[in-house]
This record gives structure tokens, sequence and C-alpha cells, in this order.
């Protein structure tokens, strides 16, 4: 039993290599299928058992979180029966299921959250998400990308906003007009064969004020989302950490539902209070696929954890018997 | 035994939760832990983790200690309770803590979103430079973000500033809210503190055996002065009261009986079970904050497992008294409180411990392998931060001439024909005119400089042209004004403190030694307190004043590292200095002592009665480069000669010039005269270069024979670099100043300069 933090992944990391993500035995798989149902939404399992990935059908936001919510909480049921789970976090909708993995909420009424929060992202939220390195393809910082972006966000207040820290890479969100301006603003990068400023599919302007609608309806109908001190302590979008013995219940469901819609993520932050105040020895990343390896470690080299202080410092770590980074969603790939 | 005594109280701990039952009923996490308490049963289970955390976090550092891999073991265990203050005390209330503070830190840190208390405690355990406080350089309490200026704080050195900085904040906020400054950059969520929302208290936390050190009692007594005299003090002084320092018992009742009577300042008492513990202190806080007055808060906690894990207890007390402390262990009292009240079951509190215990050995395991300081350099890197071209553009800047007129009137000192409005007093005045104007932030007070403008009228005017609430007298206490000053700039503020008289900065040295210059480095830069403090000095007063009025010894000065000491000798060269000063202090944070010779304030003529030599123009802030000075920038007199150079400042200054003309006129010998002006660092570039052409170097220094001067240093360091040419030095003798003519018996005159010189060049 090997001390591990769990990291949920968020909305991008359900792509084409992650199809058949889903076990259809098993009971998260058959519950979620009914709660589809129940929702009058398309199943879980055909989806993922598409024969082919079709980004505007799979990354429709209903879909997609549904389809990573439960993946993730497979992989987590591993994760508890086989370690000692020291904390859990996630990134953006990630949160949402670790507050369903650290057992603050059950499946289902994490189901729920997850679910909802993505329909009414769908319907009338307009703008979206950008990604932008801060880091070069050796994952050093690049101190000058970290500055335009900063400026082209103090430069366009209402519009654009900071939504995500992930430590080598920054996510802005916004209006349309934010988001064309950031575009304009950031210089191009060609990195990992990627062109960055990289728009983020269907992905709405999220962890900003501009969600605020997203929010009030999260309040006026998810009031009563029966929550639970979790099992494992939380480490949330401030890096704050939630205690399993006296967590605040009502802060939390307002956290949730209002905080960190509307504020931005710092997942940075989160891996960064993981490793130093619970001392795990692995960091789970939970499936499907692998988006957070990379920024995990990136964050892991920005702490110089472990002596690390280069990508090939991280690979060379990775491939020892200690690796810190253990990827779910890659391994079973 | 400590090692025994750590495994004993752990263990009394585990047996009470392994043997205790839940209560009948358990408490809504929104109940209170009694009827009326404001602890709910959340908040108390919250603490508790708070607490063992602490707790846990003393336990290893004596494990680190014991393997070679920590560095401190004075430890928080016994004095979790602090923690209550720490849970309710607001983020924006600065704190100044004494050592024993780890729950009040768990606490407070458990606001600050993404803090890692842990962790940083361990790093600070390990003296790793990845310490986010101290970098290694001390294990200290104390966050930026958190706004918790580290401190030391073995002599309670730290309760001046605090009372400083919570008698500042008004001030401050005043001068924020009428948009009269921004906020130097680095002062911590300055809107959030200053803004008009917000009504901040200062913590002041001390031990009860430390409270009897002159500086606690001196910023006590400061605070309630201040109350008396109704000015906003809103200072939370917490005495955490564990009866005992070191080996040494406290007298029973002692701190009740000496504060709880105090006029002008309300007391407390925190004591018993945890919740009434809670409302002790939420009252404590709440009468601060809405009197904006002191409050002297006793709370009572226990000392386990001695002073520090080097301190062996059983040479002083007996086996049972050491267990009858132990049964009072807070932890162990809150977890029976808990449980017994409902607010927790014990499976809960078992699964705190269990789980804290295994973060925290696992993250020791991660943290001794943390980086530690590597070089001196590194160590010494924020002790005296050094940006030249930065100061020389902040001194230089030119001061609006409109806004200069509104204040002077018509006259402006520059073109002053009036010898009385020439000297180097009336020089000091405009300057510290022309800073206040530059600068809204500065504040000038002291004793007597207020109303009555200083003793030598060095301030005169400057309350009535600048307002009370920056100019200002204080009490008359060495020890507050400095205390006032250092506040002051942690409030953002560029604090002008002066003190009277150079014997009496003894009384409160250490309040720059040991606290102002000390800061940088401890806090890695982090926090600065920049200052220039004023003090008149030195002798050649005709006899008056005696040694008190006379000192002259810089030398506990010379010694304190990063301090710069500006000496100015003339009027025209005070004005610069005083610009350069303040730029040192405000582009770099550093504390700069200036040093006013005080028989030179009025001092008009150079050779002759009435020749008028030592009266200068006042040199206007017009932008010029030599509108102001800078370390290295000293002062040449008779540039063309070359048989011998004279190094000398302040009134040695004026004594080599008329030394010179007889040299020249009675003996042949043509001395060139430097003046130093910068009395730290010393200008050595300079001195190396004139004494180069000159070839031989007499060191005129007023000050007492023995490292009360610089003469050691200078020869010292041209003698180490192989200057070839001779050296001599003269310089007072080592005695006390008596009164009367007999003084000039004892300090260097003209004659013994010309004795030297001719001696050196024979």
């Amino acid at each position: 039993m090997s001390r591990v933090a769990i990291v949920c992944p968020g909305r991008g990391s359900y792509t084409e290599a992650t199809l058949r993500s889903l076990p259809p035995e098993h009971e998260f798989v058959q519950a979620a299928e009914k709660l589809r149902a129940d929702y009058g939404l398309e199943s879980l399992l055909a989806l993922d058992g598409a024969p082919r990935f079709e980004p505007a059908r799979h990354l429709r936001p209903a879909h997609v979180s549904a389809l990573i919510y439960t993946a993730s909480m497979i992989d987590a049921q591993k994760v508890w029966a086989d370690h000692e789970v020291v904390c859990v976090l996630g990134n953006s909708m990630g949160w949402y299921t670790s507050l369903a993995v650290a057992g603050s909420l059950s499946f289902e009424d994490g189901f729920h959250l997850v679910q909802r929060m993505a329909l009414w992202q769908e319907t009338g939220v307009a703008g979206g998400q950008l990604i932008y390195p801060l880091v070069n393809e050796d994952w050093q910082p690049v101190p000058e990308r970290k500055a335009a972006a900063l400026a082209a966000i103090a430069a366009h207040p209402g519009q654009l906003f900071l939504s995500i820290d992930l430590g080598g890479y920054l996510v802005l969100a916004g209006s349309d007009a934010g988001l064309a301006a950031a575009r304009k603003a950031l210089p191009p990068v060609q990195q990992g064969g990627v062109p960055y400023p990289l728009r983020l599919a269907q992905h709405g302007p999220y962890h900003t004020p501009l969600a605020q609608g997203v929010s009030d309806a999260a309040v006026a109908d998810l009031s009563g989302l029966p929550m639970a001190l979790p099992r494992a302590p939380m480490i949330d979008g401030t890096g704050r950490c939630w205690s399993p013995w006296s967590s605040d219940l009502e802060a939390l469901r307002r956290y949730t539902l209002v905080d960190q819609v509307i504020k931005p993520y710092d997942l940075r932050a989160g891996i960064a209070v993981a490793i130093k105040e619970f001392a795990p020895e692995r960091l789970m990343l939970l499936g499907p696929g692998n988006t957070l390896g990379g920024i995990t470690g990136q964050v892991l080299l920005a702490e110089t954890w472990k002596g690390l202080k280069t990508r090939d410092d991280f690979r060379a770590h990775q491939a020892g018997p200690d690796a810190m980074v253990v990827s779910m969603g890659l391994a079973r790939a | 035994m400590s090692t025994n005594r750590v495994a004993i109280v752990e263990g009394n701990l585990d047996s009470y939760l392994a043997g205790a039952r839940p209560a009948p009923r358990l408490l809504e996490p929104g109940e209170a832990l009694r009827p009326g308490s404001g602890l709910t049963a959340r908040a108390a289970i919250e603490l508790f983790e708070d607490q063992y955390l602490s707790r846990t976090l003393d336990v290893v550092a004596r494990d680190m200690k014991r393997v070679g891999e920590g560095f401190y073991t004075i430890s928080s265990a016994g004095h979790e309770q602090n923690a209550v203050i720490g849970a309710q005390l607001r983020l924006t209330d600065p704190c100044f803590l004494h050592y024993r503070s780890g729950g009040l830190m768990m606490a407070r840190l458990r606001k600050l979103p993404a803090a890692t208390p842990l962790w940083d405690t361990l790093l600070s355990f390990a003296a790793s430079s990845e310490d986010p406080i101290s970098a290694g350089r001390h294990k200290v309490w104390g966050s930026r973000a958190a706004w918790v200026p580290p401190q030391t704080s073995t002599i309670a050195s730290h309760v001046p500033k605090a009372v400083g900085m919570a008698y500042s904040l008004a001030r401050s906020r005043r001068l924020y809210l009428r948009g009269h400054y921004q906020p130097r950059p680095g002062v911590a969520d300055a809107h959030a503190v200053l803004g008009p929302a917000h009504q901040a208290i200062v913590l002041c936390t001390f031990g009860d055996a430390s409270v009897n050190h002159a500086t606690a009692l001196a910023g006590i007594n400061a605070a309630r002065y201040a109350k008396r005299r109704d000015k906003p003090t809103p200072v939370l002084f917490v005495c955490e009261d564990n009866h005992r320092g070191i080996s040494v018992e406290t007298p029973r009742r002692w701190i009740r009986d000496f504060y709880s009577n105090r006029p002008h300042m309300q007391y407390f008492e925190a004591k018993g079970t945890v919740d009434e513990i809670w409302d002790s202190v939420a009252l404590a806080i709440q009468t601060c904050r809405t009197t904006a007055g002191p409050v002297f808060l006793r709370l009572v906690t226990e000392r386990l497992w001695g002073h520090a894990g080097s301190d062996v207890e059983t040479a002083y007390r007996t086996l049972e008294e050491i267990e009858s402390v132990e049964a009072k262990d807070p932890i162990l009292l809150n977890a029976q409180r808990l449980i017994e009240t409902g607010a927790a079951t014990p499976e809960a509190l078992q699964g705190i411990v269990a789980q804290t215990r295994r973060r925290v050995a696992e993250a020791a395991k991660e943290a001794i392998r943390r980086p530690k300081l590597h070089s001196a350099a590194q160590i010494m890197a924020p002790l005296a931060p050094a940006d030249p071209d930065a100061w020389r553009r902040a001194a230089t800047q030119p001061i609006d001439q409109a806004q200069r007129q509104s204040v002077f009137g018509a006259h402006l000192p520059e073109s002053v024909t009036t010898p009385t409005r020439r000297t180097l007093a009336s020089h000091i005045n405009h300057a510290l005119h022309d800073e206040m104007i530059r600068h809204p932030e500065v504040l000038v007070f002291g004793e007597d400089v207020g109303r009555k403008g200083g003793v030598y009228g060095v301030t005169q005017r400057l309350q009535e042209r600048f307002g009370e609430a920056r100019c200002f007298d204080t009490l008359l206490d060495e020890t507050t004004i400095l205390g006032v000053a250092q506040g002051a700039a942690h409030a953002g503020l560029l604090p002008i403190p002066e003190i009277p008289y150079l014997a009496y900065l003894h009384n409160a040295i250490d309040q720059i030694r040991g606290e102002a210059c000390s800061l940088q480095f401890f806090s890695n830069g982090q926090y600065s307190n920049p200052m220039v403090v004023r003090i008149a000095g030195l002798a050649y007063q005709k006899g008056f004043g005696g040694h008190f009025h006379n000192d002259n010894s810089i030398g506990a000065l010379r010694e304190i590292p990063g301090l710069v000491i500006a000496c100015p000798a003339r009027g025209d060269d005070a004005a610069r200095l005083l610009r350069g000063a303040l730029a040192i202090a405000n582009e770099s944070g550093r504390v700069v002592v200036y040093l006013e010779p005080i028989a030179l304030y009025h001092e008009r003529d150079l050779y002759e009665e009435g020749d008028g030599g030592w009266l200068s123009d006042y040199p206007c802030p017009d932008g010029s480069p030599d509108s102001a000075l800078l370390p290295g920038d000293v002062g040449i007199h008779h540039p063309e000669h070359k048989d011998l150079l004279i190094v000398t400042y302040a009134n040695g200054l004026r004594l080599s010039l008329r030394a010179a003309r007889t040299l020249a006129a009675e003996h042949g010998i043509r001395a060139r005269v430097l003046d130093m002006r910068w009395l730290a660092p010393l200008p050595m570039d300079a001195i190396r270069a004139h004494a180069q052409e000159c070839g031989k170097v007499l060191v005129v220094d007023e000050c007492r024979r023995t490292q009360a001067g610089v003469a050691d240093s200078i020869i010292a360091e041209l003698a180490e670099g192989a200057f070839p040419g001779r050296l001599a030095s003269v310089r007072s003798a080592d005695s006390y100043i008596p009164l009367g003519a007999a003084a000039n018996l004892v300090l260097i005159g003209e004659q013994d300069i010309v004795g030297a010189a001719r001696k050196v060049c024979s």
C-alpha cells in the first residue's frame, strides 16, 4: 500500500485514443447508463464504443463530461482498493470528480453534478477557453510568454480572464472578442506539433465571471446537493484543503457551485500542496487519457521535486522503479 | 530524557483516545460546545487538527535533530491553545509572534489558499534555503502572504515595533485614503489593511518570562501612553503564560497582578476549556478592534519537554512536577473536551492523530533533502541590498518648485542670505521640508521635534507645515521611538525618527542592531523597514552638556551588518546627504543613520570669528547630478595639495581645515583634506586613490581611540592593501567627556593634528 494522491482529469481528457474506456459490466457504467437514460441523453457505452471518434459528438459537454467522470471513477475505485489515499484533487471538472472520488458525493450525486453543469454550460454561455504554453519543449519556463498572457488579460478587462493555471500552461477564457484579442496578443508558438494559442473545442469560459449564469443555475437547482465529509482530504482549485473531519459542508457546496465556477482554478497550486503537505509516494492520474501527465511533471520540475530539474530528469525518474507519476489512462491505452 | 517525555505525552493521548467512549449525543457541526459559546463542534475539530499538526511538527523536529538533520527544537508543545488566536484573527491583522507559535501559525495559514504550513515548518527546522520566510537563516515564524514578519523574539524586542505598527496604522490609513501615497510594492495587501472597510489590529505575543524585558515594558507602556493621548493603537498583547522562563519559575499570579489593573489597557484571561478560551480570545479581539486601544490577554499555557531539546528539565523540576504539567497537556485536555461534549468521536480524533503523524513523518524525509544555504554570498544577499543607480536617480529627482513655494513661501531656502538660515541646522531643516514634500509618506518624530521644533531647532515648522500626523512628539523613550519607526515602516510609511543624543541611542540600540537591520536578513528580503534615523551627537560643545551630550563613539553602530551611516559636517553637504540617505532607505529598504554633529549645527565660521566660512548656500533639489550625495561621494578640500592626505569627518573636518592652514603657513606642509561624509560603508576607494596621490595619510578621528570611530579600520584597510606610504592617526582619548573646559583635554585639537601631520611628514 503506497501513499498516493489521486488527481482527476478535466474536460480535455477524452479523445480518440480513449474510446472504449468503459467496461460495460462495471457497476459505475451500469449506474451511469441508467442516469443517462433518465436525462434522455445518449448512452455512454454507445459513445464510448463508437467505431470512430467524432469531435462534434463526443466532445459535446454533456457527453464528454459524463464519459470522463465515469471512467475516472472506475480508476479511482481501483486506487482506493490498492493504496492509501492521502489526498484527492482534480483539474477543473476534475473537482466534481474529486468530490465523488473522496466520497463527499455519492457516485450518483457526483454524476448529477457533472451532468447538469455540462448541460447548463451548453445553454447560453458565450465564449470559450484557449490554452497557451508557459514552458518550452524542455519544460523550462519562458517568462515572456506568461508576461504576454497576463498583459493580454490586463488589457481586456471584462473580456479576457485567467481561467486555469496549470503551471506549464495557462488556460485563458473570455468572450469571443476577448479570445480574438488574446490570439492577436499572444506570440504564436508551435510546440509538440501543436500550434498555440489553441482554442479548446466546445469549452465554455469556465472559472470566470462569464460563467455566472452556470453558477446561478447550479445554486438554484443543486443547493440541496447532499454532501458528506470526504474520506480523504481534498484540495480545491485554490489550493485549499478540505478535511475529512472538519470541512464546512455548506462552504464546500458554495465553493463548488459558485466560487470555482466564476474564479480562476489553480491546479499548479493544488499539485504543489498535495506533494508538500501530504507527502504522497505517487500521484495517481486517473484516466481517461493522460492529459495531466506532462502538466504534473512540469509542476514537479518547477518545485525541483526529488531534485528533478529537466524534462530528461523527469523521463529518467519515470523510467525508474519509484516513478512518482502514474498515469492510469496511459497504462490502459 | 526529553525524548522519553515526548513518547510519554504522545502515549498519554493515544491511551486516552483508545479508551474513550463517544458522548451519548454527538453535536451537529454548527452546534456550540456549550450553550452560548462561539466555538462550534466543527471549528473545534478544525482547531484540533491545527493544534495536533503543530504538536507533531515539534515531535518530528526532535527526531530530525537526533539524526543531525534538524537545527531547532524550541517547541510550541503545551502552547497550542494559541491556535485559538490564529483561528479568530483576520489575515489582515499583522502578527508579531514569539517562538512558541506553531499552533497559531497552523490555524492562521489555514485561511490562506495554497499555503503549505507543514512543509514550510519542516524546511525551517532543516535550515533549508527553500524555507519560504528566512531561507534557512533562522527558524522563525513568518509569512509574507499572511503578514507575519519574522521575529526571533527571545528578548521581547519585537514588542516596540508591534506597538509602532498599531500606532502607525491609523496614520497610514489616513494618508492612504486621502490618496497621498501608494504603499511601496511589497507591502502586503495594503488596501485590505488600510482601506476603509477594515480595522486591522496588531497581534504581539510573548511569554511570561520575556515580558519582564525592558523592551516589552517599554512597548506596553508606549501603547498605554498612546491610548491616554487618544491615539488609536490597536495592539493585542498576548502573554502566553507557562509559568516559567527556562528553569526559573514565574512567581504565582505575577502576570495577573502586574497587568490586570493597568490604566489605559484592558486585561483579559483565557484559561479553562478550549471553548472558554475561545470565548475569552474572541472578547479580547473584539475589544481591541472596537476600542482601537491596547488589550492585554493572558493565555494560560503549559511548557512540555523543557525549554528546548537540549534543556534537561529534571535538573530543576521533579518527576512529579513534570508529570503534573503533562497531565495538563492542552492537546489531551482538548481531546477530552471534544469527546465529552460530543463535538468529536474518539475515532475521528484518532484519525486526525494517525494521519497527521504519518504525513509529517513522510514529509520530513523529503524536507531534509531540500537545498541548504551554500555560500556566504547567498547568505548575505538580503543583508544590504544596493542599487546605486536607482539611489542616484531617486535622490536627484527634482522637486516641484510650485509645491516647494506653497510650503516655504516666497523665500525658498536656496535664496536666503541670512546667516542663521545658512547653517548646518537650517539646511537639515530645509532638506527635511523638501523630503516631506517629495515623499508624502515621510514621518518625522521624536522627543521635542513637534511643537518645539527640536532641541536645536532642526525640525522647526515641520509640524506647522505638514501637520501633526506627519511630524509629532513621542514620549521620552528611545526604544519606543525606534519601535514606532519600525512599525511605521511596516505600515508602508517612510520614517525619520530622531534620537536626541548619541549617548541615549545605547539605551535602545538593539532596536537597530537586533531588529531593524536584521529584518531583511531574516525575511530573505521579503520584509524591510526603511528609515533614516537622525541622531544628534559627537562632541566639541565648548564644555557644555558633559558626556551624555558629547558622546563620541560610533563603534556600536559601525559593527551592525547592513547599517549605513551618513555624517555631514557642512550645511550644503547635509542637505545632499539627507537626500541620498532617504533614497537608500526608500529604494532598497535600508536602515540609515544620519549622524548630526551638534557642535556644528549653528557654527558660522571656519578660521576667524565672523568669516562665515562654515555657512553655505542651500543646494536646490533641481535635478542636477550633484544635488545629492551617495556612499563613496567624498568631499575634497585643497585638491591641489599633495604632501599629505588628511582623512576625517564631522568636527574633524573643521579642525583639519584649520590645521591644514597652519601646516601650510607655518610648516610648509600642503595637506589635502578628505571629508568621508559616509562612515559606513567607508569610502575606501576614494581614500585609497587620494592616498596614492598624496603618499602619506593622517586619519583625524574625533571618536575615542579604541574602536569607537573609523581610524582603526581605515589604517588597517590601507595597510592590508599594501599602501606604501606612512600612516598615522589622531584620535580622542578613551574617556567619557567631562564638563567644562576639561572636555578639551580628552578630545583631539588642532595642535594634535598639526603635530601628527608634521611627524608623519618628517
